[in-house]
């Protein structure tokens, strides 16, 4: 049952079009590593130690999102499908950045003298010097199985640093004591990247995933439950700023099924409604930043002047959508339309960034983050960037790009919304603007107490009985 | 009568003021130098953080999220810290320990 019930809805949004499959029971996995023994005979020497049970696996992980950070992309306007794409190569205005232009390096001092060897790739699980997207037996070499698998992982042996030669490295913690507690990821090692991208703790996606602020991980469940990879292949939703994709969908029905209520009026709206809509009612973390005017910190380096909320503590916006995305340099946001039959309303989180867009074309401009971290100086950072790319004669001018998020966590049962929380005069949703007319509102009584009144009396009443 | 009035008042607000002391937090940016727990599943630790001024001081850590950072090593001595705390009972208790914001 347990099984049955994991899959379901941590990860993105419900995929209104396809449909997951329910996923079959799978036995438990053993209680303890059956490698133990070995480690402690041969000790740990990375992927080589794995491979002697888990032949093969480190070669298949270097075709994995997590390790390429790109992966083709088929559902969004305006990229090209014979290539990938992801936070290697992307322009979007919430990093404003991308493993590219912001590789891991050791930036200019800042005005106190201080430097740090920062970058967006960061958190790719290698060494930089075999970093995203590299293949071959030094890559596969150079997997840090660990920092996912290992429950007891040194993160102070994770720091990034110079070599003899000055390449940039990144440090893994090896040791025997860690491997010794490899089994499935916990919360914490998904979390220790996926909660602090875009710029600290609960930026970017602004859910926290605890017991507190989700009904799963209340009932003890963790990331790999729902998001349980095959072959490393992480299966994930549709999000319309989430491209990269391992191939592999989940979605709520996995689990739930279609008609999870056992109330047909309830069910009755599956066929609109994706489920995150009534039971995820909140979305949190960064509503808006500005990459063209950094704020000083009192280390004396600077970050993106960035406006933010806490779990929680934001309310989603509505929207129909497909699958499919709007991408250009002002939107990034969900396509789809009432009565096209593979849309259905989902809550989104709604941002809004402030960067450079190149005067000529028109199109976003990236940044490297080294010089505006040091100085303040935005526009070295794209100059930097262009340089990079190599793009001549850019000519930046500020402009805002809006960006839908997929809003997928937070799930919970208790508070989900009620019939009086969309069908009244000041229900959440918006009726007219998803696409219902004045007469069908009224006619309907989309917006009336008389919709619902008889049967939430009547569940009232029963409370008290 | 006036003065009376405008007694009486600065004495009230001077009693509220006394009875609910809105204490703001201390603030400290400074290097971990040493970080003290008596075992990964620790209730409490203390953190010694030196600023730029050289001047060290003693955070009382007691939440679960750092304690847990400080059993990992995610917060490690070298690491710059900005801290926020309070003065209770003699220690000074952390109400927020953080590393520095921004992207890295």
């Amino acid at each position: 049952m347990r099984t049955l019930v994991l899959a379901a809805l941590a990860a993105a949004p419900l995929a209104a079009a396809p449909a997951a499959p329910p996923k079959p029971a799978l036995p438990p996995p053993p209680a303890e590593h059956q490698g133990r023994d070995y480690i402690k005979e041969n000790g740990y020497q990375g992927p080589k130690t794995c491979e002697v049970c888990h032949e093969g696996t480190a070669r298949k992980f270097l075709d994995t999102v997590h390790w390429k950070h790109a992966s083709k992309v088929t559902n969004v306007e305006g990229v090209d499908p014979k290539r990938e794409w992801g936070m290697k190569n992307r322009s979007y205005t919430f990093c404003n950045a991308n493993d590219i232009v912001n590789n891991l390096k050791e930036i200019p001092a800042n005005e106190k003298g201080k430097s740090k060897i920062v970058g967006c790739n960061s958190c790719h699980p290698g060494n930089h010097l075999s970093d995203v997207g590299s293949t071959g037996p030094e890559a596969e070499a150079a997997v840090d199985c660990l920092i996912c698998h290992a429950s007891s992982y040194d993160y102070s042996k994770r720091k990034a640093f110079k070599t003899a030669d000055g390449q940039v490295a990144m440090g893994q913690d090896r040791s025997v004591e860690a491997a010794l507690t490899v089994g499935k990821p916990t919360v914490k090692a998904c979390m220790t990247c996926h909660e602090a991208a875009g710029g600290g703790p609960l930026v970017k996606r602004g859910f926290a995933f605890d017991a507190e602020h989700d009904v799963h991980a209340a009932k003890g469940m963790v990331c790999v439950d729902c998001h349980g990879a095959k072959d490393h292949k992480v299966p994930t939703g549709f999000d319309p700023n989430n491209w990269a994709n391992d191939g592999l969908r989940l979605s709520c029905a996995g689990c739930h099924g279609e008609k999870p209520h056992g109330d047909p009026d309830y069910d009755r709206h599956t066929a609109v409604l994706a489920c995150q809509t009534c039971h995820i009612t909140t979305t949190g973390g960064a509503v808006a930043k500005d990459f063209t005017s950094w704020t000083k910190l009192e280390t004396g380096f600077y970050e993106p002047s960035t406006i933010k909320r806490a779990a929680a503590d934001n309310r989603p916006a509505y929207a129909w959508f497909s699958g499919e995305v709007v991408n250009t340099p002002h939107l990034i946001g969900p396509k789809g339309k009432r009565g096209d039959g593979k849309s259905k309303i989902f809550p989104f989180k709604v941002y809004e960034g402030h960067a450079y867009f190149d005067r000529t074309t028109g199109k976003l401009l990236l940044m490297d983050f080294a010089q505006p971290t040091a100085t303040g100086d935005t526009k070295a950072g794209v100059a930097s960037a262009a340089k990079t790319l190599g793009l001549k004669n850019v000519d930046p001018v500020p402009g805002w790009q809006t960006i839908y998020f997929a809003n997928s966590h937070l799930v919970t049962r208790t508070k989900a919304l009620t019939c009086d929380r969309c069908h009244s005069a000041t229900g959440v949703l918006d009726f007219q603007a998803l696409g219902y007319s004045k007469a069908e509102i009224e006619k309907r009584g989309l917006r009336g107490a008389g919709l619902w009144f008889d049967k939430l009396l009547k569940k009232e009443q029963g409370k008290d009985e | 009568m006036k003065t009376l009035r405008l007694i009486a008042a600065a004495a009230v607000a001077f009693a509220l003021a006394a009875a609910s002391p809105a204490r703001a937090d201390e603030k400290v940016l400074g290097k971990v130098t040493k970080i003290e727990m008596s075992g990964k599943d620790a209730k409490v630790a203390t953190a010694t953080l030196q600023d730029e001024a050289g001047k060290s001081v003693v955070i009382t850590v007691e939440d679960k999220v750092t304690l847990d950072k400080f059993a990992d090593k995610r917060i490690t001595p070298g690491d710059e810290i900005k801290c926020k705390y309070v003065v209770k009972d003699g220690k000074n208790v952390a109400t927020f320990f953080k590393k520095p914001g921004g992207c890295s």
